[in-house]
């Protein structure tokens, strides 16, 4: 009776939400913003990717609040797991074969130069400060795993951690400063497609990219750590 | 010219800054919310007499709205942000010696990133940067909740953030369905074009949306999560949560209701809403053996009058319920900030076990018999002038159903009433089988605790100075054609 009564329910609300949506026609033209961003992004933010300079220049606020939420959520977890610390975890792990350790190891620098690739050039190709720092954090998951004898250093990924988020904050103000707009891009746009363009967007992307990396590497060795 | 983006900025940048100032000395790091509080509250009280004059509105990144984020700075926002501010730094100075244990550290910043979110969340004038700063409340308060790293402390914990996490995901899927329409994420250039788009098409987000930020804000039936949460959150948290966070839950419903949406139809509906949140958290509240329960639960209660309040929809009614946001702000905060030090003093959460408190802690005691009047709405505090404002704005509806729901106000204030007396009555009168001795909190506790009830007796007694700000602050909310105006010009 119970299932029976839900069934009836969920169809009536289906037929609700249908009724509410079914008609709207999405993606048509509407998107006014959306048309504006491609027509004048790159020549307003030099950035050739127009989707960084729509995270990172037209909506780089609600970026730095993401950052700001994936670092809270770092933070909540290390706060909750803190008291579950072991106290000492002389346990003697058995040592990985030499095979999977070598490996690990050699391929650790390339993660993170894959890494650093994809949020150093997130104004130029697809990727960003968020997907580069999940591939370097990727990295050092693979140390954990691979050479579980081996820790972080876990003040250097909190300093990275604050410094990274600092500058990220520090950039913003200076435009206030300069231009009177929070977040203005104020340095030279640079010819498109180069390196070295797009004004403030790259080193906000690496200052996202090294945030992100330090924070999920943050994460992963809190959950490594915390007892089960 | 002082602008409101260093409101979230300048304690954002704190917050990040916290662990460097770790590095140098672990003694700096719990003034740091203090300093950043200190500088919010400044700030927003400088802007009250530029805002009062005309809203200032901010873009972001030197693009014009709506293809950047704009902030808007007006009345409602620079007065709910004076509230958070003040709290937040209130109970920061509180927080200096009552968290000594686990990572304090971690605490100092989610303490910190909990205001700035709520910050965010009151001045942006973009419907997914809500959203985000949302989240930093939401997320950071969820962490907190489970702090004191305890079984029932975890367990609120998760609960919270479950059915936080169902409502962000509401609020997610509404904000895609409405970009998928409108093609824009301002909040102003959405209120422009809402009549364009048939009632039918915008139904299903408006009912995600209030029904998302509606958990937050724990309106009934939404509110499950609410008791165990701020029961078992440190005090100084509690009084947080229950003073500033499910506040902004509410703020954010009624900007979707008055700005964005602009439907005069469910005002009823949100009244008759705020009435059964009222009267279900006033009757739970009664129930309690468990004092931050009881509290808990009159805070459900509260935030129904709010609603009741806010949904009357006259600038006087609007008025009244930002009134009643600070009164229980303060109210509210004090008594959870009082109580923290009884509880740690008997080691108990139950009522009977504050017996002779009376004497061994007289000035909190004092204090916590403040808050609870003035809770309850007795002159002089300022309870009083919030609650007699909005069945003032209530009466002057003058329809019949007004009178008769003015009516149930009062009567759940007089329930209100029956269950503060008893804990009162039981503080002061009931014989105490332990020895007594004086024991009062440390200055650090005392210091904000004064301060709380010097505001609330002062606003109870001046209450002249205030209502003319939210006068303007209740006109401002619910002219919808001035704030499209202000942002889009």
């Amino acid at each position: 009776m119970r299932k029976f009564l839900a069934i009836v329910l969920l169809l009536i609300l289906a037929v609700g939400i249908a009724q509410s949506i079914g008609k709207i026609p999405f993606g048509t033209s509407k998107t006014k913003v959306g048309r504006y961003y491609i027509d004048n992004g790159v020549e307003e933010t030099g950035a050739t990717n127009i989707v960084t300079s729509v995270v990172v220049n037209y909506r780089g606020f609600d970026t730095l609040g993401e950052v700001t939420v994936l670092f809270v959520a770092a933070l909540g977890l290390g706060a909750v797991l803190a008291l579950k610390k072991k106290k000492q975890e002389n346990d003697e792990l058995e040592r990985a074969s030499l095979v999977l350790t070598s490996g690990c190891k050699f391929l650790f620098p390339f993660i993170l130069l894959f890494g650093s690739y994809i949020f150093i050039h997130g104004h130029l190709t697809p990727g960003g400060g968020f997907q580069g720092g999940a591939v370097i954090a990727s990295a050092f998951l693979l140390i954990y795993l691979g050479c579980r004898e081996r820790k972080i250093n876990e003040n250097g990924a909190k300093a990275i951690e604050s410094l990274s988020g600092l500058l990220f904050v520090v950039i913003g103000l200076i435009g206030l400063a300069v231009g009177g707009y929070f977040l203005l891009n104020y340095l030279p746009k640079g010819i498109p497609n180069t390196l070295f363009s797009a004004g403030i967007i790259p080193i906000i992307y690496i200052a996202i990219g090294f945030k992100v990396g330090a924070e999920l590497t943050g994460i992963i060795d809190n959950l490594m750590e915390a007892e089960d | 010219m002082v602008n409101p983006v260093l409101l979230i900025a300048v304690p954002l940048g704190l917050a990040f800054s916290i662990p460097l100032f770790g590095f140098i000395s672990r003694r700096i790091e719990k003034y740091i919310p203090v300093a950043g509080m200190l500088f919010n509250l400044v700030l927003s009280i400088i802007l009250v007499p530029k805002v009062l004059q005309s809203p200032i509105v901010i873009s972001i990144g030197g693009f014009r709205p709506p293809f950047c984020i704009n902030l808007v700075a007006g009345t409602v926002g620079v007065f709910l942000s004076v509230v958070i501010a003040a709290m937040g730094f209130l109970v920061s100075i509180y927080s200096l010696s009552y968290i000594k244990e686990g990572a304090t550290e971690k605490y100092h910043m989610l303490f910190l990133l909990l205001l700035t979110g709520a910050t965010g969340v009151v001045l942006t004038g973009d419907i997914f940067n809500l959203f985000v700063f949302y989240e930093i409340l939401c997320i950071s308060s969820y962490a907190l909740v489970a702090y004191p790293g305890s079984r029932e402390g975890i367990e609120a914990g998760v609960k919270y953030l479950i059915q936080g996490a169902l409502g962000s995901s509401l609020v997610l899927i509404a904000i895609a369905l409405i970009y998928g329409q409108f093609g824009t994420l301002n909040m102003a250039d959405i209120a422009r074009n809402i009549s364009s788009i048939h009632s039918m098409n915008i139904f299903l987000p408006f009912v995600l949306l209030i029904g998302g930020l509606g958990i937050e804000a724990a309106i009934f039936p939404l509110n499950a999560w609410l008791p165990d949460a701020h029961s078992s959150a440190p005090s100084s948290i509690s009084a947080i949560l229950s003073g500033i966070a499910i506040k902004i839950g509410v703020y954010a419903i009624a900007r979707m209701v008055f700005t964005v949406f602009g439907i005069s139809d469910t005002f009823l509906f949100l009244v008759t809403l705020g009435l059964i949140t009222l009267l279900v958290g006033e009757l739970s509240a009664f129930k309690q053996q468990n004092i931050k329960r009881m509290l808990a639960y009159s805070s459900i209660g509260q935030i129904g009058l709010i609603v009741f309040a806010l949904g009357i929809a006259t600038p006087g009614g609007v008025a009244g319920g930002l009134f009643q946001i600070l009164s229980h702000a303060l109210s509210k905060g004090l008594l959870f900030l009082a109580v923290g030090y009884m509880i740690y003093r008997t080691g108990s959460m139950e009522i009977s076990s504050l017996a002779g408190m009376g004497k061994r802690m007289p000035f909190t005691s004092l204090a916590f018999t403040v808050g609870a009047f003035s809770l309850v709405g007795l002159p002089p505090f300022i309870g009083f002038s919030s609650k007699f404002m909005v069945i003032k704005a209530a009466m002057a509806k003058g329809s019949a159903i007004f009178v008769v729901l003015a009516a149930l106000v009062l009567f759940a204030a007089i329930i209100e009433g029956a269950y503060f007396f008893r804990v009162v009555q039981i503080i002061y009168f009931k014989k105490s089988d332990n020895a007594l001795k004086r024991e009062e909190a440390p200055p650090t506790a005392i210091i904000p605790i004064a301060i709380l009830v010097t505001l609330i007796i002062v606003i109870g007694i001046y209450p002249n100075f205030l209502i003319g700000l939210l006068n303007s602050a209740g006109s401002e909310f619910l002219n919808r054609v001035q704030y499209i105006r202000g942002v889009l010009g």
